[in-house]
């Protein structure tokens, strides 16, 4: 086999932290190499010096003999690298057709005046080539959902047969029917012998689909292994370097529920979003809420935290409180940890502290006033607790991985001493290691007779840890299971489509 | 003709400094070869950042004191150079807590306009009567900005410009027939210990309030990330309406020390403060995105930059036109060199 690209002894460093540590791997044409490792391991750095995003700290790439020396994307879009990101890469206020062809216009320039019939033309071509004959290319991309968006930034990323195609977290935004077209479109790169770079935190999917797969370590090359010769327990060993204990999800079946009901959501509706929801939260119980990403199981629990914007029907406590807003929510001692962390979980432009001190500013005050001491102190308290990996409590929420931001999150509401916890998606992109630590974290609170409610899309997660499991679809609750050990992903599947 | 020699700046002089600057620009711009980033890292670090102002005012006084052979620290030039800082430097402490948010105000010249107006007029009945009204009519100014800015989700900038014209037309509209004199007696207060005294203890009361209570941590919050604010809990919309009102008040207690030293009110009061107190903050470090990395202290490294600047251009007998010009070049410098790039986003 033959070596489509070189890394030699690549580095970086950003401040103090050394992000990649002189990585050198060889990527063969023709396969699928996976690259994991946890969060913070420097995987994603490395993707993104390889396309320009960052730049090269240190070391070369040889790309079929020619070392690349690229200063953008689209210098090495041109060389033959694109990556698909794990977030939004597509831009708004432009049409798909724009979004296909931006930095590549100039097939479609006439002394410097576009062609936008042409690029439309072009642009439809390579979606129905796809299979996409859903999206229009003349249309503006905001008319997409964010599934749509993808399928047009994997189009966007792949239409001029990149040597390399890097593929950075960007199955956790998918369905499984997007899924499926990515996983075609990798399969007919390595045809073609050309490479895939793959970046999955889901070790199942990334067994099945790759050929190959490198391990990283806090930014240091580990091992490069066949897929077929390890499993997933393997791959936790080497990404975490210490035996990852079989206590991942809980192991109790049969428990009761607490009779006694903590929070009663009654006929609540959000135009658009939920229609008529109603249940019950006991105490001491993770109720989970599963179902797929648009079943409205997102706004149901904004709404139990009062964030919705228009809501009808009810959320009251036990002893009779009305939940409307979120600083009535929190003060009953409701926390919410949303899906969409870094808008609306924490404050990325602020430090650690401040993000932790925010909602139990009050009860830190005496006689309104705040001692920046106290405010140090019970920040450092509560991150250590959650073992956030800082380098103090000053330092910004930005700079942190994304396992560390959703620790974070979890301080400040087990700092508040919330009773309720509205957990979004809490293990959404974040790695075994942190993985663990929240389930644990979660049992331990439901130990203590506080109560979750877990919001997930991840059907293992919905039965490993839930009580009670209620499947939304289209906005409505469609079924509902008690915790067993022969409940299958199967049963919940059947109720959500 | 420009008259007195003394005052004019010497052409050696001039060119002297235009030689050490481009020294200084030449070792600032030399890279080692060996560290190439450690210069870099430090230019963009936030302890440089937090630096810059106190160093922009040594500089700025250093030069001015070069340039005018020491006049701008005689002692009368000092006081006379006070008595312009006190009552932007109130201005500046409102129009911080808006900053902070991430919003911008644009009407404290007509603010203070109608505001010195108001308080003329009432000075004749009583004088607590009359700082009572200023305050009142300044925090009325600062709700309608808040009302229309949180009730109709306008950005600060759009509604601040329209009700400066509004305001400006209302302070044009009162003085059309004659300037509006202000009774003998609130003129008679007119004291350097009032001034300073009022002012201290506007800023003493607001780093307090921004260091040490809910609301101060509130604007900060709501400036570094307001979705994520709202989801903690804070109250968004009524921090944002009651920094306005309270800015706005300021503005009129502000223009209160104004009457007390002009005396009667002109259709040109407060003009073009909005862009001074800006300018001001901006010198004195503060991000224009507001957020996390505000400092108190920009309100008076800034507000004492400007006016040394401004006095000192002055002093130099440099033209109107001239003056204008150097001050924008060394706004633009300074928004360059601390403008937090990580935290870009559209003022609110």
């Amino acid at each position: 086999m033959s070596v489509l690209l070189r890394a030699e002894h690549i580095d970086k460093r950003f401040g103090i932290t050394h992000a990649v540590n002189d990585v050198s791997i060889d990527i063969n044409a023709g396969e699928v190499r996976a690259l994991i490792g946890e969060n913070g391991s420097g995987k994603s750095t490395f993707c993104q010096m390889l396309c320009g995003i960052y730049t090269i700290g240190g070391g070369t790439f040889t790309l079929d003999g020619q070392v690349m020396n690229v200063r953008n994307q689209v210098e090495a879009n041109r060389l033959g690298v694109s990556i698909i990101v794990q977030e939004m890469g597509t831009l708004s206020g432009l049409t798909v057709a724009e979004n296909i062809f931006l930095g590549h216009e100039d097939p479609f320039m006439h002394y410097g005046i576009k062609d936008t019939r042409a690029m439309i033309r072009e642009g439809q071509r390579l979606l129905d080539e796809y299979g996409f004959n859903n999206i229009r290319a003349g249309a503006m991309i905001d008319s997409y959902n964010f599934e749509d968006r993808k399928l047009v930034e994997i189009v966007k990323a792949t239409y001029m047969k990149p040597k390399i195609l890097i593929v950075d977290e960007t199955t956790t935004a998918l369905s499984q029917n997007g899924r499926l077209e990515l996983y075609k479109i990798m399969d007919s790169v390595r045809a073609d012998g050309r490479s895939v770079i793959f970046i999955s935190h889901d070790l199942r999917e990334i067994l099945e689909r790759s050929d190959t797969i490198t391990i990283l370590r806090d930014g240091e090359y580990i091992d490069t292994v066949n897929s077929k010769d390890v499993d997933e327990d393997g791959l936790k060993r080497l990404m975490v370097g210490r035996e990852i204990g079989s206590a991942y999800y809980r192991t109790d079946y049969g428990t009761e529920i607490s009779p006694e009901v903590v929070l009663s959501v009654r006929d609540v509706t959000v135009p658009g979003q939920i229609e008529d929801v109603s249940f019950d939260l006991h105490r001491g119980e993770i109720l989970g809420f599963g179902g797929l990403s648009e079943c409205g199981m997102h706004e149901a629990g904004k709404a139990v935290f009062g964030a919705s914007l228009e809501r009808y029907g009810s959320v009251t406590l036990a002893d009779g409180t009305a939940i409307n807003d979120i600083p009535t929510a929190i003060k009953h001692s409701i926390a919410y940890a949303s899906k969409d962390r870094d808008n609306e979980s924490i404050i990325l432009n602020e430090s650690i502290r401040n993000n932790i001190i925010l909602p139990s500013i009050d009860d830190l005050a005496e006689h309104h006033i705040l001692s920046g001491g106290k405010l140090n102190r019970f920040a450092q308290e509560y991150a250590e607790k959650m073992q956030t990996k800082m380098q103090g409590i000053h330092q910004f929420v930005s700079d942190l991985s994304g396992g560390n931001k959703q620790k974070v999150v979890l301080a400040r509401w087990i700092g508040k001493g919330s009773d309720i916890l509205v957990l979004d998606s809490p293990t959404r992109g974040i790695d075994v290691k942190v993985k663990q630590a929240i389930y644990a974290l979660m049992s331990e609170l439901r130990a203590q007779g506080k109560s979750i409610i877990m919001i997930s899309e991840e059907i293992p997660e919905l039965l490993g840890m839930s009580d009670r499991i209620l499947i939304m679809k289209d906005g409505k609750i469609n079924g509902e299971f008690k915790r067993s050990e022969s409940l299958s992903e199967e049963d919940l599947i059947a109720k959500m489509v | 003709m420009r008259k007195g020699a003394e005052k004019l700046i010497s052409g050696d002089k001039l060119i002297a400094f235009y030689k050490s600057s481009v020294t200084a620009g030449r070792i600032m711009a030399h890279r080692n070869n060996d560290e190439p980033s450690k210069l870099r890292e430090f230019l963009d670090g936030d302890l440089f950042k937090g630096l810059l102002p106190f160093l922009g005012l040594i500089v700025i006084l250093g030069v001015m004191y070069y340039l005018t052979d020491g006049r701008i620290m005689q002692p009368k030039r000092v006081r006379l150079l006070l008595s312009q800082v006190y009552y932007p430097m109130i201005v500046a402490t409102g129009v911080f807590f808006v900053m902070t948010l991430g919003s911008i105000d644009f009407t404290e010249g007509s603010t203070l306009g109608v505001a010195s107006i108001v308080i003329s007029e009432l000075s004749f009945y009583s004088i607590p009567l009359a700082i009572l009204g200023g305050i009142l009519t300044g925090a009325l100014i600062g709700a309608v900005n808040g009302f229309f800015h949180v009730k109709f989700k306008l950005q600060s900038f759009i509604v601040t410009i329209c009700t400066m014209y509004l305001f400006r037309g209302v302070c044009a509209y009162m003085t059309t027939e004659t300037a509006i004199p202000a009774s003998a007696s609130i003129k008679a207060l007119d004291s350097d210990g009032l001034k300073i005294g009022i002012t201290i203890a506007v800023l003493v009361v607001a780093y307090f309030i921004f260091k040490f209570t809910r609301i101060g941590n509130d604007v900060k919050a709501v400036g570094s990330g307001e979705t994520a604010a709202r989801f903690s809990g804070v109250r968004t919309d009524k921090v944002k309406f009651l920094t306005f009102v309270a800015a706005g008040a300021l503005t009129g207690l502000a223009a209160f020390v104004n009457v007390i030293k002009v005396g009667s009110i002109t259709a040109t009061a407060g003009n073009q403060l909005e862009t001074q107190i800006l300018i001001s903050l901006v010198l004195g470090g503060l991000p224009i995105t507001g957020g996390a990395k505000v400092r108190f202290s920009n309100i008076v490294v800034g507000t004492l930059m400007y006016t040394v600047l401004n006095n000192g251009l002055v002093m130099l007998g440099l033209e109107a036109a001239t003056q204008q010009l150097i001050k924008g070049i060394v706004f633009l410098i300074f928004v360059a060199l601390t403008i937090d790039r990580k935290a870009l986003k559209v003022i609110k």
